[in-house]
């Protein structure tokens, strides 16, 4: 017999209501889908010279999907130096370089807080590697720069309320971002460099349905596919043709090599499509 | 950061060590074989109030110890998950849940590094651990196993300790002690059956292993992934190199190789020996390490130093100005060290996690070495 002593509240737990978008047509929300060909990155704003009291700095911004309520990913980012370096600390023959990469509390689902989280420090430490093969070193003896980026908005899908895992593959969008902006704004301070360093991301993904394949595709946006597989991040100057920093992550069998040489090589293509627009931005800028 | 932990070499004891290293067959300071891993000494269990430890000692005297401690804890439910209480779920809509929750959670496991010397929140650090973590979700497998039933998990908790200070980069070390932790890591027996509270058995002797043995042949059926370290110096391929090394490395990957267990299954032989030339090896994740070579000292070759009676050239405009910049401009002289700059070709890169998947290569070298520590 029920408590009848007390008020008690309704049995059964209650939960806050969740609306459908698109209430008529529930089954493209399901079969949400990418709506650019699998080789083109998504619209990219980039802008340098737009915070003044810093030696360099960029805005970078990509478009969001075309589905409500995915916002783009927006990034500033500042670069501080060469200055010479504090009386304490020892002599460098090199440019002594450092990266912080900060989400703004606001920037995801979840609130992040004002010290950096593991994940940010290695988004750093991802940076640093990106952009050390790029900058020229050793002309600035005894010298360093700060380069401080700040995300103001990452894109993640604020409709879909379950985790999915997403962030993990969301860090990669959001490291290509940052070494594309990073390398606008070291342009921007006049700090040499053997070229323009930009950052591609492609992944191995697999759609809802029953019978679609993996297939690769660049600057993904991991809400719009069933499951990700696989993606890797690249950092590549396209006139020396190299490499400066590479990220993979996902599940590839060994024996297909092909796979992953696939992927590194799309990211590359996606890197050279992002290179293309840090390039007409920095002619903009000099004219 | 650890892996630029700045090592005090001279420019002409750097050109050295690249010339040697370059050579082929190459030369390494401490004669080993470019594939060579450094003689370790292993052993398991050694702590008791752990779910599962084990220290490894390089012989260059590094040693780690790793370990283990599980907890029970409630599973955070999802909004879409109607089936609270158990109840008012109907038949197919709980069985998708069931398929749903089989995922597991990334924050089921929680992994630190402590290097001595260093801040926990130290990039270097933090790098490794994030490396080290990714390299055991990546398959969303391992969290699988942490699964109790659908509204209780064990959450793990893997501590990683340097003891020795960091004489070379630790990832190895750190990687294969922790690979052998967790072959050793027992949760205790649960007793209790479906949604219920857990309640466990409270005989050790009972407990399962978090990577299940097979019973006839007491060997571990599946393995936790292992991290490899390996650099290439001109054209050369180097496996575990030790600091020195990595100080004159023209790129270094870590990458992350775990055994596919799921597709050996039918190849197995009778005696369950098969599988030492059979083992099907999947790539998990790849990562670059800056090399501590990019922040050595560059040398400067006799033509351009006045202290070894070369004039000073009277030059033009920028040149004399900018007395760094020519120097550093000049091009590369034989047995002169530079610094390398930019990247690698991203074919290089290929041939480096090439050379490690490679059947019979390495990444099955170590899994075999591994293989051959008992775990019981």
């Amino acid at each position: 017999m029920a408590d009848r002593r007390r008020i008690n509240g309704p049995p059964g737990a209650t939960m806050a209501p969740v609306f459908e978008d698109d209430a008529g047509q529930p089954e493209i929300k399901n079969g949400k889908g990418r709506d650019r060909a699998p080789n083109i990155i998504r619209k990219t704003f980039l802008k340098t010279g737009v915070t003044p009291s810093a030696s360099g700095s960029a805005y970078l911004e990509f478009e969001g999907s075309s589905k409500s309520g995915v916002s783009g990913l927006k990034l500033s980012c500042t670069v501080h130096g060469p200055r010479s370096l504090p009386r304490s600390s020892p002599f460098s023959p090199h440019i002594v370089l450092s990266a912080h990469v900060k989400y703004a509390p606001f920037a995801t689902k979840q609130r992040r807080g004002y010290l950096r989280d593991p994940s940010e420090r290695d988004l750093g430490t991802h940076l640093e590697t990106a952009l050390r093969g790029a900058i020229i070193a050793d002309r600035w003896p005894k010298s360093g720069v700060d380069i401080i980026i700040s995300i103001i908005e990452g894109d993640q899908d604020r409709e879909t309320s379950k985790s999915q895992g997403d962030e993990t593959w969301d860090m990669m969008n959001v490291l290509s971002g940052c070494i594309t902006v990073a390398s606008a704004a070291l342009a921007d301070a006049g700090i040499d460099c053997v070229d323009t360093v930009a950052g591609g991301v492609a992944a191995l993904v697999q759609d809802a349905g029953e019978d679609s394949t993996p297939r690769i595709v660049v600057d993904p946006i991991p809400s719009d596919h069933e499951k990700v597989l696989g993606a890797c991040c690249v950092a590549y100057l396209p006139t020396r043709d190299e490499v400066t920093n590479l990220w993979f992550k996902g599940d590839l069998p060994a024996a297909d090599a092909g796979l992953y040489t696939q992927l590194v090589e799309n990211g590359i293509q996606a890197s050279r499509t992002a290179n293309r627009v840090l390039v007409e931005c920095l002619g903009e800028a000099t004219s | 950061m650890a892996s630029s932990t700045n090592v005090h070499l001279s420019p002409a004891e750097l050109s050295y060590l690249h010339t040697s290293l370059s050579l082929n067959p190459p030369i390494r300071p401490d004669g080993r074989s470019p594939t060579q891993y450094r003689p370790l000494s292993a052993e398991t269990g050694i702590l008791p109030g752990t779910n599962g430890s084990a220290r490894i000692c390089f012989a260059d005297g590094t040693e780690a110890i790793v370990g283990v401690k599980a907890e029970v804890e409630k599973t955070r439910r999802r909004w879409d998950d109607d089936t609270i209480f158990g109840e008012n779920q109907n038949q197919e809509e709980g069985e998708e849940q069931d398929e749903g929750e089989e995922q597991g959670s990334s924050d089921w496991v929680e992994l630190t590094v402590e290097i001595p010397g260093y801040r926990d929140d130290d990039s270097g650090t933090v790098f490794l651990g994030q490396m080290l973590c990714e390299a055991l979700l990546a398959d969303g497998g391992f969290v699988r196993r942490l699964r109790i039933n659908r509204r209780f998990h064990w959450k793990l908790y893997l501590d990683i300790l340097l003891i020795s200070p960091p004489l070379s980069y630790p990832l190895p070390l750190l990687s294969l002690t922790t690979h052998l932790a967790l072959l050793a890591t027992r949760l205790p027996k649960l007793k209790s059956e479906g949604d219920e509270d857990p309640f466990f058995d409270d005989d050790w002797a009972a407990a399962p292993y978090l990577y299940a043995r097979n019973p006839t042949t007491k060997r571990v059926t599946e393995r936790p992934p292992v991290t490899l370290l390996v650099m290439a110096v001109g054209g050369n391929v180097i496996f575990d190199p030790s600091k020195e090394e990595l100080a004159v490395a023209d790129v270094v990957l870590a990458v992350s190789v775990g055994d596919d267990a799921s597709s050996r299954e039918g190849g197995m032989d009778v005696d369950g020996r098969s599988n030492n030339s059979g083992r099907n090896l999947k790539l998990l994740s790849i990562r670059t390490v800056d090399p501590p070579s990019r922040l050595t000292p560059p040398g400067v070759a006799n033509a351009a130093n006045s202290a070894y009676g070369h004039a000073q050239v009277v030059s033009t405009g920028a040149n004399q100005k900018m007395p760094e910049a020519r120097q550093t401009e000049s091009e590369a002289v034989e047995g002169v060290w530079k610094p390398p700059r930019g990247g690698a070709k991203a074919v290089v890169m290929g041939a480096l996690v090439q050379k490690v998947l490679v059947r019979g290569g390495v990444a099955d070298e170590v899994l075999d070495a591994l293989e051959g520590v008992d775990t019981s």
